[in-house]
């Protein structure tokens, strides 16, 4: 049996039409083809990738010729009080919003994935603010948190409790922030969520019914397995897009009140452009990067234990 | 096989252009070519006189042509700061005053004392201001900023007080600002208060009240912080007092929260009486029909603490002789009388041409506003004017906020301004 195998194998092999040969030429025009593309990848992605290290090790103000400083940067940045509350402040930014985002998007997307009229209608308005600028969102924020004129504020009056300085306090500028930025956001991750929970056979979800499980037990049995794959993906961009936050708070608070919304990537803003210290900049992008990729590899490493790929 | 050979070519023809686009044209014609960047809002009255006065300036100098280059305010210096890392910068700009040393020291700029040298300094106000410690010159003054006092004509005749004067001290202030403050609606808190005290922007608001109070920001060529001063605390006690227990001014949450360029609609909209203001405040004043007028700022302990801004135009070190010769035609065609004449008809600047002031400013805020520029001492520029004020300003806003006592906040803020500038000056040479 092996031998025939083999036999015909080799016929075969004999059979297939020769490999063509590859001339130099080709691999030309291949390279031709591919140019554009290599040069854009070399030059707007690698190279200015390589600067930013190279920088990180220098003491570059943008102006004079940067001077190597080894490690100096990093060794600055330790001990930098201002480097260390802004990693705090988006560590807590992030403890919020990167929750309460996925939860409310999920239950969202529950909520929207029925087949009723006028659902894309429901779905849309969701959406709206995802493509609205953060210029647009601070206007309608302010609306809402404004300390004499805010709707917020209005509530808390209704029912009897002070008025608060949402924007204006140390200890209430994330959590509204976090939430400005879910309401923002949620709409997005609420379609990733609705994909997700289209693509569950209903099937799974008949057989259940049949065998008498309860919707608590379709949902945590069905529902929530079905759809990790998108959860976990969810979970990643939103940890990514928080540690990489700045257009907010720039146009919100300017980091403000006080340095208490001053978020990594705002520091680091300031660093390089308005304060001339490109390669301490530089050194903060990098220890941002490692961190997004240290949080990143973590979820993959621990999303084995949740995430069912059927 | 040809079709293949044609799609290649042009593949490569074109990421050849995409390449090439990438840099500049030469310009072969023998004209000087100025690039010139300022910073205001497209479609600004400011954006349009510019372009006017350029106009003006290339008819006259055939031989020069100038390419503007123009951007918001942020934007503007966002991008010139990158333009001066690639080599690309304009070869004249306007530069915010407080900015001049800070491209300056970092060697971005060319030398214009000896230029200064060939005018009549005593035509021009604020020249001085723009003199670093080694006694240069980098930037040319374009259009002065002072604080004053304005107050609103008609809240003073309503409460029955009388106008401020020059005699003015800080308890005068006080007691007129408690007779303005009023609760119209019987709510509880004031409609209108007397005086707005904090603003975010500190040059309106504690820098010029800690220096009437005898303390100071920075001294020795602006390289020592010393903020942290009985005078100083007086002074933000002062402020304090306004905000809270004598209550005639919004408390610091409300003015922080409406943010440097909204809190001075609120003299605009009548609901202070009373609020420092450079010139450039005269403008929503004016637009929303208040009837104001300007008073020097209180006498503190130690005089009225006046400050000013000058906005510069500055050259490019990398232009050209050619360039900087043109550029700095430029610089005297702007400060000239006439041109200074128009651009004071935006209301936007004090003209720093002497004769153009005395023309051009309306006559019943004439005289406070020249003569505080007159007075002034500039706003504590150096080399890292920017990161050592934001520093301080976080520290003395937790004091003025109440997070933390104002003592802590000015040893604080004087700790840490002090850092950033020694870190900056630890080894330089300029």
């Amino acid at each position: 049996m092996t031998v025939l195998t083999r036999r015909a194998g080799k016929a075969a092999a004999e059979q297939r039409p020769p490999a063509p040969k590859r001339h130099s030429g080709e691999r030309i025009w291949a390279f031709a083809f591919a140019s554009p593309y290599l040069l854009h990848l070399v030059a707007l992605a690698a190279w200015p990738l390589l600067a930013s290290l190279f920088f990180s090790m220098t003491d570059y103000d943008l102006v004079s010729e940067p001077r190597f400083v080894g490690f100096g940067n990093f060794t600055r940045m330790f001990g930098d009080d201002v480097f260390w509350r802004t990693l705090g402040n988006t560590a807590y930014f992030a403890v919020l919003f990167v929750p309460t985002q996925t939860a409310l998007a999920l239950g969202l997307a529950i909520a929207l994935n029925q087949r009723l009229r006028g659902m894309a209608l429901f779905r849309a308005a969701y959406f709206v603010p995802v493509v609205s600028s953060w210029v647009v969102v601070a206007y309608v924020a302010d609306a809402v948190f404004n300390p004499q004129t805010g709707l917020a504020n209005q509530v808390l009056d209704f029912f009897g409790l002070p008025a608060e300085n949402w924007l204006q306090d140390p200890a209430l500028v994330i959590p509204t922030l976090a939430a400005v930025a879910v309401w923002k956001g949620v709409g997005y991750m609420m379609v990733l969520f609705l994909a997700g929970l289209q693509a569950i056979p209903e099937e799974r979800y008949e057989a259940a019914k049949i065998d008498g499980a309860s919707a608590w037990n379709r949902f945590r049995y069905i529902t929530l397995p079905g759809i990790s794959g998108t959860t976990f993906l969810v979970l990643v961009l939103t940890s990514i897009e928080t540690l990489q936050s700045f257009e907010q708070v720039f146009v919100m608070t300017d980091g403000g009140p006080h340095g208490a919304s001053e978020l990594t990537v705002l520091h680091l803003y300031r660093q390089g452009f308005q304060f001339f210290q490109m390669g301490y900049a530089s050194a903060i992008a990098w220890v941002l990067f490692v961190l997004v990729l240290a949080l990143t590899l973590v979820q993959f490493r621990l999303q084995r234990r949740w995430v069912h790929y059927a | 096989m040809r079709a293949r050979k044609l799609a290649a070519a042009a593949a490569a023809v074109l990421t050849v252009a995409v390449t090439a686009s990438c840099g500049g044209a030469a310009d072969d014609s023998g004209a000087v070519t100025l690039r010139l960047g300022f910073y205001a809002a497209a479609g600004d009255a400011a954006d349009t006189t510019m372009r006017e006065l350029v106009k003006e300036f290339t008819a006259a100098n055939p031989s020069i042509k100038v390419q503007l280059e123009v951007a918001p305010y942020v934007k503007f210096f966002e991008k010139l700061r990158t333009q001066i890392a690639g080599g690309q910068a304009p070869q004249v700009w306007l530069s915010d005053g407080v900015l001049v040393q800070e491209f300056a020291a970092r060697g971005a700029l060319a030398d214009l004392s000896d230029r200064v040298k060939t005018v009549n300094a005593d035509d021009y106000s604020g020249i001085e201001l723009n003199r670093d410690a080694k006694g240069r010159i980098y930037g040319f003054p374009q259009g002065a900023q002072t604080p004053v006092l304005f107050y609103n004509k008609k809240l003073f005749a309503d409460a029955k007080v009388d106008a401020p004067t020059a005699d003015w001290t800080y308890d005068d202030l006080a007691a007129a600002a408690k007779k303005l403050t009023k609760d119209t609606n019987g709510d509880g808190k004031p409609d209108t208060y007397g005086f707005r005290a904090y603003s975010p922007g500190f040059t309106e608001s504690w820098w010029p009240i800690i220096k009437a109070f005898g303390g100071d920001i920075v001294t020795d060529e602006n390289r020592k912080v010393v903020i942290d001063s009985p005078q100083s605390k007086a002074a933000l006690d002062w402020m304090l007092g306004a905000m809270g227990k004598d209550g005639f001014a919004p408390d610091y949450a409300y003015t922080q929260g409406l943010g440097k360029g909204v809190v001075h609609t609120l003299f605009a909209t009548s609901r202070v009486a009373m609020s420092y203001g450079i010139y450039a405040r005269t403008l929503p004043a004016v637009s929303a029909g208040v009837d104001f007028g300007v008073a020097p700022m209180p006498k503190g302990p130690a005089g009225r603490g006046n400050v000013a801004i000058v906005n510069s135009w500055v050259v490019s070190k990398a232009a050209s002789a050619a360039q900087a010769d043109a550029a700095w035609k430029w610089i005297t065609f702007f400060s000239g009388e006439g041109p200074q004449s128009k651009w004071a008809e935006l209301g936007e600047a004090i003209p720093i041409n002497k004769k153009a002031a005395s023309a051009a400013l309306p006559a019943d805020r004439r005289e406070a506003f020249l003569d505080s520029l007159d007075a002034a001492t500039d706003l504590g520029a150096n080399a890292v004017w920017s990161e050592y004020t934001e520093a301080l300003a976080k520290r003395v806003d937790e004091g003025l906020s109440g997070t933390s006592p104002v003592d802590t906040a000015l040893a604080t803020g004087q700790k840490e301004a002090q850092e950033v500038i020694d870190r900056f000056y630890a080894g330089q040479t300029q």
